[in-house]
This record gives C-alpha cells, sequence and structure tokens, in this order.
C-alpha cells in the first residue's frame, strides 16, 4: 500500500490534529504543561511491526489496548515506556511510586488514561473524517515488544496493515515516551484512505495543508 | 443545592474524581461499578441524577440509560465519556441524556451542569448546547 504525497500530507495532519487533543486531554489530566514532540508516522505490515517497534526501549512496555469499530474498523493501543507509565500514574494520583511498579491501583489509573487518550485521538478521526468509531473496553497489559507483536498477529491470517504513530510526551520535566499503533485489515485501510481523500477534497479551496 | 447524584463508571479514579467534586459542593453521593449495579442501586436509592459513563464492562452506557428510561421515563441522565466525537453526542442526546460531558473533565464543568438539571422542576429535552 502507498499513499500518495497528498494522502500521506493529509494523514500526517490529521494524526497532528488528533495528538494536539490528546495532548491537551494529558495536560487537563495532570494538571501539567504538557510538551509534544511532532510525532512521526510510519506505515508497515502488522506481521512486520518490530522493524518500528524496535527503537521502543528493551524490556516490558505499559500498552493500552481497545478494539475500535464502525466503517473503519481495528485496533487501537498506546504503548508508553515502562518508567513512563510509572511517572504518569505518580502525577495523576499525586502520590510517589518508590517500588517503581505497576501495582492494582496504578493500573486501574493507567487505563482510565489510555482510554481518554486514545479516545481523544480516535475520536478526531471521527469528527473530521465524518465517520462514527465504536469502541471496545480498554485494556491493559504489561509485556515485552516481542510478546505484544505476536499477541497482536495471533490467528490473523489476514493482510492487515499498521500506523506507528511516534511521539514524546514531555511533563514536568520528565518524559514519557508513547507510540500509538493503530491496526486495519486491507479494506478498512482502503475505506480510511478514501475517507481522508475526501476530506482532502473538502479542504480543495485551502490547498495549504499545514504540517 | 442538594440532591443524590449516583456516579456509574468503571473507572474507581473517574468515580473518585467526580465524588471529590460533587461532595465539595454538598452534593450526596452513591457510585455503581458497572450497569446491572446501576440499575439495582437506582431502584433502591432513587437518585435525582445519574452520571453514566458510555464504555462499561457488562453493559454500555446507552443500554444502561435506556434500561433507566423504562424504569422511570423522566430519570436525569448526563453522560459523562471520553469518547469526543459529534456523533457519539448525538446518540447520547436521541436516547434522552441530558447532557454530555467529556472526560477528562473540569470541576467547574460538572458543577454547572448538575447544578443547572437538578435545579429544572421539568425535564428539559436532552443535549441542547454544544460541548463545554
Amino acid at each position: 500500500m502507498v499513499l500518495t504525497e497528498r494522502q500521506n500530507d493529509a494523514l500526517t495532519e490529521l494524526i497532528n490534529i488528533a495528538f494536539a487533543r490528546t495532548g491537551a486531554a494529558l495536560s487537563e489530566l495532570t494538571g501539567h504543561r504538557v510538551l509534544l514532540d511532532s510525532p512521526s508516522v510510519a506505515l508497515h505490515l502488522a506481521s512486520e511491526l518490530d522493524k518500528s517497534l524496535s527503537r521502543f526501549v528493551p524490556g516490558e512496555v505499559a500498552w493500552i489496548h481497545q478494539v475500535f469499530h464502525g466503517p473503519v474498523a481495528g485496533d487501537a493501543l498506546l504503548l508508553l515506556n515502562y518508567e513512563g507509565a510509572v511517572h504518569l500514574t505518580e502525577l495523576l494520583t499525586d502520590e510517589s511510586n518508590d517500588s517503581n511498579r505497576l501495582d492494582e491501583s496504578a493500573r486501574e489509573v493507567l487505563t482510565e488514561v489510555g482510554n481518554i487518550l486514545l479516545n481523544a485521538c480516535l475520536g478526531v478521526f471521527g469528527n473530521v473524517l465524518h465517520v462514527h468509531v465504536g469502541f471496545s473496553v480498554p485494556r491493559l497489559r504489561l509485556d515485552t515488544i516481542k510478546d505484544l507483536i505476536a499477541w497482536l498477529n495471533r490467528g490473523r491470517g489476514e493482510l492487515r496493515y499498521a500506523l506507528v504513530v511516534f511521539t514524546r510526551f514531555q511533563i514536568k520535566e520528565s518524559q514519557v515516551n508513547g507510540y500509538l499503533v493503530l491496526v486495519l485489515n486491507m479494506d478498512a485501510f482502503d475505506r480510511l484512505v478514501k475517507e481522508i481523500d475526501e476530506w482532502i477534497e473538502e479542504n480543495n479551496g485551502r490547498q495549504n495543508i499545514n504540517s | 443545592m442538594s440532591g443524590k447524584v449516583m456516579v456509574v463508571d468503571d473507572s474507581a479514579m473517574s468515580r473518585r474524581t467526580l465524588r471529590r467534586i460533587l461532595e465539595s459542593a454538598n452534593y450526596e453521593v452513591i457510585e455503581a461499578d458497572d450497569g446491572m449495579a446501576a440499575l439495582e442501586k437506582y431502584f433502591l436509592e432513587k437518585p435525582d441524577l445519574v452520571m453514566l459513563d458510555m464504555l462499561m464492562k457488562g453493559m454500555y452506557g446507552l443500554e444502561v440509560l435506556a434500561k433507566l428510561r423504562e424504569m422511570n421515563k423522566d430519570a436525569r441522565v448526563v453522560i459523562v465519556s471520553a469518547d469526543i466525537q459529534n456523533s457519539t453526542r448525538e446518540m447520547a442526546k436521541e436516547a434522552g441524556a441530558l447532557d454530555f460531558i467529556n472526560k477528562p473533565f473540569a470541576a467547574e464543568s460538572v458543577l454547572n451542569i448538575v447544578t443547572r438539571i437538578l435545579s429544572e422542576e421539568t425535564r428539559p429535552n436532552g443535549i441542547d448546547r454544544e460541548a463545554e
């Protein structure tokens, strides 16, 4: 699957808007200013996801998963480096976590944060592209990247694409590394591209799609 | 202003936050962590207002809303959700929700909505405002 330059520009702009909303939600949650790196976007076959995610820290990551459904359906994942996830829960609970482990209470907080951030991001997709996106209940897992990819591709014979967006949130002088991964099958990806084309048409009068 | 508010959310974090906000304004708060518990508590406790999450294990918020409206056609329900889509807001409105609050929420916004709804004598016709 190859996107044209205009489609790629539009997709990048859509993700910029979505991440700005996500960053704002994170700022509201933590009560701190959130500095957001410009997100980088890559498209991979789901089976080759490790190429992109290998840049991520080794060891365990905290990831929140939601299935999304509707005209554009798939799996949405928010991945946070473990240390960043611990720090995020400290900011949200105003409690210091000396153990540096994510206990049950911290996991519960993190699951809700993932729900809010994934909704903030995918909700922008829904609003801008005029498609309704429904969500499953979020689930948190702690795994290595390798186990995550194996889980994601389990029992999947179909060709699926993974849209990987990497960014860094800086909150209160600490860095939280985050990946957003959207995994779509061919039909869903075609539909996403079609909606993006329509969005480009809508914006034809204003051809400057800013990055 | 007084009143009994039931907070329905499977996230303990969200329940805690809403409880803190509502109790700071002297509202009585009861909690339910899923749809079934919400229906039972609604029947037993007869809250003046329900603040209902959309996405919960077991029963989704809009299903809970429909069942609450079967129990009491004048049930006052505000949806509290992370879903920012306009289409979701429309669905909640059509289902009879009085308002829609996006997570993460601001205390002032929550209290404004709760106070307004509980001060109304008759039930207005659903969400008619833009997002807070």
